[in-house]
């Protein structure tokens, strides 16, 4: 593995770590909200790509694991008294067990049938959580404010959550570098290129795409585990997002499904689009209205996304932009 | 060139002296989001015009009175929270950090008001939480937040209070409920509060939302009860009422969440004559001061009356919704507090805040402050509407409870 001498990893490496870097650096409030934001979208991209950008399966419900996963580690945060990293890993267990046994049965599905199947994943995980009674119900489980002063107090409790979501969405980027360009990677790729002559070519299709999917749903937890901890509760209808789902698949989208670099720049123009307009007195009654536009505008004319769009453009730059 | 001149030093002195006059002049910032894009635009609109209208009428009487006789002006500033919880946290911190904001009012809607309450507790600003009625949000052990509206606990426990007056006998209850996070909060309230007075509750079942076929349950309903609780949003509350009407249930009360107060709901026809429903405030209230010195609580601010001509005078025809009067009366905490405590200090307009014990034009405020609690309404009671046949034989929408906001006697369902 020579990962380390290729230019493309490290230009995805330092974009996240020195831009989490300096926002802890900086330590200004603000300025952290917005790339806990940034960051957590950054991740929950990421993560989506390596199920959708490698193997080409469309992914609606990728939102069930954040879901999922979340209520879990939060359930043994606030109920079992767990400390956040275990309560994060726990919630990544389980969600990519639950990937694991969901994956067996519905990645059987191809194209349009998997993508249906998702949407349906989704509302079943968000009809189950409603009426378990554990997780609260309907009415969801909430944490005292106290809680915080375990960490030093509340102030000092959120940078310590922005901190741990920092290194969850670099390892979600490294990691996805790494399964990229694995042998284990090109077989996902030789499934989205085409699935029938990559089993003939002795890819263990159904096993990869399982593990494949399991990967992308480990990260997802635990970004809402700390998204959940960070708000102080967890409700079935914060949890199960329709359109958050839709949302990520945009932003890798956006950036270019596939490659690493895609989803980071997706993410980070689409929630600094956003951001800027909902704060902009000029557009700010306007703001979903431009911001659709401009989607639409680059899905149709840029479908490999900008990335893409670059690596066509300037094939020298194909070993940076990765 | 000397005009010019002696013009030039005139211009210099008013500029400078108004400078004076408006640094002498002191202000309070109050943040918020309001959702002017997603699916709360509706409601939050309706809070945020009856919010302005309390800053025009505070600053058109030269300020909030302070004990000292200066007046404190008040400014606000607002982002758009596009209905979602990920923003609302991100711009309360950008309020409070960036645009100095000195005390904030909450977003609509539980779940946003919930999100923001976090960051107003960590940054040690006051809150007023208003169109949001869970009562989780109280329960987190914050010091600085406060609720304007009634809790949803109590939403439906006064419709029992209404049912045990007109038939002290009556013993049996349905509840069927929405399965969501605000109409399981009410009705487990009300079924602990049913079994307090030592009730039945003879069915508990809640459905799922968009919910359109109530056949089954209303089927399971158990024969006998006195009264039907429950419901949840508008369309399916409003498609359960007509549907136990089409089914001619024998009960003598049917108390449903959401839809009665609206106005929309007259649509029914027959079939919303006789329920009830709760809402936080309505026009038709009589809140008065008579009545405020009848409890012996001071009065404070507008009576309904001159409330729903300002309110009209600004906004033209557009009655105003619970929404506003929520906006209106979260500024009249402010304004109590600031003006009793004659600080803009957090920790003295919180203590003030605490000893508040008023009645306004939207009824009766006053905060829970023991610890498990803090910040919980205490004072505000649930108006019950009633839809009753008018003169012209329409249905006509009054309120039945609690006495004091009164413009009609309740009545039991007509059996059919």
């Amino acid at each position: 593995m020579s990962f380390w001498r290729s230019p493309g990893f490290w230009l995805n490496f330092l974009l996240i770590f020195v831009g989490g870097a300096l926002v802890l650096l900086i330590h200004q409030d603000t300025l952290r909200e917005t790339a806990f934001t940034v960051l957590m979208y950054i991740a929950l991209a990421s993560s989506l790509n390596i199920i959708m950008g490698l193997t080409g399966y469309v992914n609606f419900g990728h939102i069930v694991f954040f879901g999922l996963g979340g209520y879990f580690g939060f359930f043994m945060l606030s109920q079992m008294g767990w400390p956040l990293y275990l309560s994060m890993l726990a919630g990544g267990c389980l969600s990519a067990a639950v990937a694991l046994v969901i994956g067996a049965a519905v990645l059987r599905l191809r194209g349009a049938y998997f993508a249906l199947a998702t949407i349906g994943v989704n509302e079943a995980a968000r009809a189950f959580v409603a009426n378990f009674k554990p997780f609260g119900g309907a009415t969801g489980l909430f944490v005292n404010f106290s809680v915080y002063d375990q960490y030093g107090g509340s102030a000092s409790a959120l940078w310590w959550i922005f901190t741990l979501l920092w290194i969850v969405a670099t390892l979600t980027v490294v990691v996805g570098y790494l399964v990229k360009h694995s042998r284990f990677g090109l077989g996902l790729i030789a499934i989205r290129e085409d699935e029938d002559a990559a089993m003939v070519m002795g890819v263990r299709a159904p096993l990869a795409k399982t593990i494949a999917f399991a990967l992308s749903a480990f990260f997802p937890a635990l970004v809402g585990t700390l998204y959940f901890f960070k708000n102080g509760n967890v409700e079935p209808e914060d949890a199960f997002r329709f359109q958050l789902s839709l949302e990520i698949l945009v932003m890798v989208m956006l950036g270019g499904k596939g490659l690493v670099l895609g989803p980071i720049l997706g993410a980070f123009a689409y929630e600094r689009l956003r951001g800027y307009l909902l704060i902009s007195p000029l557009f700010k009654n306007l703001h979903l209205a431009l911001s659709g536009g401009i989607l639409l505008v680059i899905v149709l004319f840029v479908p490999g996304g900008v990335v893409g769009w670059f690596r066509e453009r300037f094939p020298r730059l194909r070993r940076l932009l990765e | 060139m000397k005009k010019i001149f002696s013009f030039m030093i005139a211009l210099g002195l008013t500029l400078g002296l108004a400078g004076h006059a408006d640094a002498a002049q002191k202000s309070i910032l109050i943040g918020f989001t309001a959702s002017q894009t997603g699916k709360l635009n509706v409601e939050a609109t309706r809070q945020i015009n009856g919010l302005n209208l309390w800053v025009e009428q505070v600053n058109k009487a030269g300020g909030i009175k302070m004990p000292d006789g200066s007046h404190v002006l008040v400014k606000t500033k607002y982002y758009d929270d596009e209905s979602n919880k990920d923003r609302v946290q991100e711009l309360y911190t950008r309020l409070i950090s960036i645009d100095k904001a000195d005390f904030l009012i909450s977003p609509y809607s539980s779940g946003l008001a919930d999100a923001a309450a976090l960051i107003a507790q960590q940054y040690k600003r006051i809150m007023i939480t208003t169109g949001a009625s869970s009562d989780s949000i109280f329960k987190k052990g914050y010091t600085l937040v406060y609720m304007t509206y009634t809790p949803a606990s109590r939403y439906l426990t006064g419709a029992l209070n209404v049912l045990l007056k007109l038939d002290p006998a009556a013993k049996k209850i349905a509840i069927i409920h929405e399965n969501d996070k605000f109409s399981t909060d009410v009705v487990s309230a009300l079924k602990g509060y049913a079994e307090e007075k030592a009730m039945q509750v003879a069915m508990y079942e809640g459905y799922d939302a968009g919910t359109t076929d109530f056949a089954p349950f209303i089927n399971k309903i158990p024969k006998g009860v006195d009264a039907v609780m429950g419901g949840g949003h508008f369309a399916d509350t409003t498609t359960f009422a007509r549907q136990l009407y089409e089914k001619q249930v024998a009960t003598k009360m049917v108390a449903l969440l959401v839809a009665p107060p609206e106005p929309k709901f007259a649509e029914l026809g027959e079939a919303c004559i006789s329920v009830i429903g709760p809402s936080q405030w309505e026009p038709v209230a009589k809140y008065s001061p008579e009545a405020a010195k009848a409890e012996n609580v001071e009065w404070y601010g507008p009576t309904v009356a001159e409330f729903l001509k300002l309110y009209a005078d600004k906004y033209g025809k557009e009655e105003p919704s619970y929404h506003s009067a929520g906006g209106y009366a979260a500024g009249m905490i402010l304004e109590k507090a600031i003006e009793a405590s004659g600080s803009l200090e957090t920790s003295a307009v919180q203590a003030a805040i605490d000893k508040e014990d008023m009645y306004t034009f939207y009824g009766r405020i006053k905060f829970n402050t023991t610890p498990n609690l803090h910040g919980l309404q205490d004072g505000h009671e649930m108006i019950y509407i009633q839809w009753q046949k008018g003169k012209d034989g329409k249905p006509e929408k009054v309120a039945v409870w609690p006495a004091s906001a009164a413009s009609a006697a309740p009545m039991l369902r007509m059996s059919r």
